[in-house]
């Protein structure tokens, strides 16, 4: 049988920070920073948390669906290290806002940047057990980012000055089931690879902390042996013929050109030359999305698949994508499936890229100002109005979509409101 | 293999990283941090050095140096015991 996503859309935000600007007003050493390949990142407002963020990711998807179809989402996993209460599951306000069918199983799933492929392989498992013939799984893979960092101690912050300006806030949300048009599944192409180690972590509500260098260096070691996992069970699985896109998590865009020159000098033995040609070829597609809203932790690896889907040129025939997921901490995978012409038309109609450009350009000032303001809307915040937040984003936001943001919490439940 | 040939092969790979390093004498307590090698850099200069070096473990084994210097005889460590 079949099982893949059936449509899946990127919610990445309200408004966004030009990331060259911002590494300058942090008087960051620039010289070498065009290598980091970050444009522009996604900042999560005072009115906007992870939940906000899914629902906005998911609507789209639900509103496409009949009644009858809508019905059949049993399962809704929300993937992230963002979440607002340590027992209650995000899955449930996401559940609530979408109006889903109640004989639906709620929970989350966490494991840093790979909670997304964390919860789309267990969704596709679902399918795959075929408990429930005709259901399917909706998983909300959503991030945002405080950026209020730990202090430095002993062993951590070295260089954490990339982690501003590649940290961006955003959600994807896939329809996972019996018809995947959009992307179907290599079911049993999984090579996962994991261990403990302390690269990059939230040891505390709202902060971040960790070691850029070890989290690189652990990043290319699980690039690595994921594949290899890969290719010891997909027999005549090459790194170069297999696949003709390639998908990666994308903290940012130097860090994956690094990893695809590795993996390519590794294990197709390919000269510098070949290896960018190969790069603008089989990768960049799949960085257009990462590079404007920067990276939303566990979605990341699937807002670089769509826009391989996107991007890619699929007029020749069905084509594979080949897809590395990694978490701090740290599991990893490399999986693949395939995308059709018809499929891209379908995903097409989502216009992420068109809700991309409806965002509004944030000055440093105005960035600054809402650093300050998130204090309100901490880990654990009991009561707050986010009104004035609320009015002034309903004033200013383009989208002819109607949006969900935070309106106020009551006795620590989040109350939220449509704009329209 | 000594301390010192293995600092000679990271300076030769920092240079090709980092070309304004050609004509630098890299020395123990340089730091590539310091000489402008941000973390895809140096990430990429200890691939380079692990091939050369034909050494195959896993690149975080390599985490904690603070200098040219303890690379050295981290990875002089790590050469002996392969």
């Amino acid at each position: 049988m079949q099982v893949g996503i059936e449509a899946m859309n990127v919610f990445g935000g309200t408004a966004f920070l030009d990331v060259g600007r911002l590494a300058e007003h942090r008087r960051l050493d620039t010289t070498r920073f065009e290598n980091l390949l970050m444009k522009e990142k996604t900042v999560a407002l005072p009115c906007e948390d992870a939940i906000t963020f899914g629902v906005n990711a998911a609507r789209p998807i639900v509103d496409a669906l009949s009644d009858a179809e809508r019905d059949r989402i049993e399962l809704l996993i929300t993937c992230s290290e963002s979440g607002i209460d340590f027992g209650k599951s995000m899955s449930t306000y996401i559940h609530h806002y979408l109006k889903l069918n109640r004989n639906c199983r709620l929970f989350e799933i966490k494991q840093a940047c790979y909670s997304g492929t964390a919860g789309f392989q267990m969704a596709v498992s679902f399918i795959l057990s075929q408990a429930s013939p005709g259901a399917k799984a909706l998983v909300v893979a959503t991030d945002i980012s405080r950026m209020i960092a730990v202090s430095g101690g002993e062993a951590l912050t070295e260089d954490w000055s990339f982690a501003e300006p590649s940290s961006g806030a955003g959600a994807v949300a896939m329809l996972v089931g019996e018809e995947p048009e959009v992307f179907q599944v290599d079911v049993g192409a999984n090579g996962y690879y994991g261990y403990e180690v302390m690269d990059t972590c939230r040891p505390v509500a709202d902060s971040e902390a960790g070691d850029a260098d070890l989290s690189l260096l652990s990043y290319l070691d699980c690039c690595e042996n994921a594949f290899l996992e890969y290719r010891r069970r997909v027999r005549d699985a090459h790194y170069r013929e297999s696949f003709q896109y390639l998908t990666f998590h994308t903290p940012f865009g130097g860090m994956v050109k690094g990893a695809h020159r590795t993996m390519m000098r590794k294990m197709a033995g390919a000269t510098p030359r070949e290896i960018e040609d190969d790069f603008q070829q089989r990768v960049t597609p799949g960085m257009s999305y990462c590079q404007r809203v920067g990276n939303i932790m566990g979605g990341t690896v699937f807002m670089s698949l769509a826009g391989t889907i996107d991007r890619g040129d699929y007029t020749d025939g069905p084509r594979r994508i080949g897809c590395f997921s990694y978490g701090s901490g740290c599991c990893s995978e490399f999986y693949s499936g395939v995308v059709t012409r018809e499929g891209q038309e379908k995903q097409r109609q989502f216009n992420i890229v068109g809700e991309l450009d409806r965002r509004w350009t944030m000055s440093m000032q105005e960035y600054d100002a809402m650093l300050r303001d998130n204090e309100v809307v901490r880990f654990g915040t009991r009561n707050v109005s986010l009104q004035q937040h609320w009015d002034l984003v309903a004033s200013k936001r383009t989208s002819e979509r109607p949006h969900l943001y935070l309106r106020q919490i009551r006795e620590f439940h989040r109350e939220y409101e449509w704009t329209e | 293999m000594n301390k010192q040939r293995i600092i000679e092969i990271v300076g030769a790979h920092a240079a090709e990283v980092l070309p304004n390093l050609a004509d630098h004498r890299f020395a123990d307590d340089d730091r590539l941090q310091d000489l402008g090698a941000n973390s895809v850099d140096r990430a990429e200069i200890l691939n380079m050095v692990l091939d050369s070096l034909s050494l195959a473990i896993p690149r975080v084994e390599l985490f904690g140096p603070r200098n040219i210097g303890e690379l050295a005889d981290l990875l002089l460590r790590k050469l002996q015991s392969a």
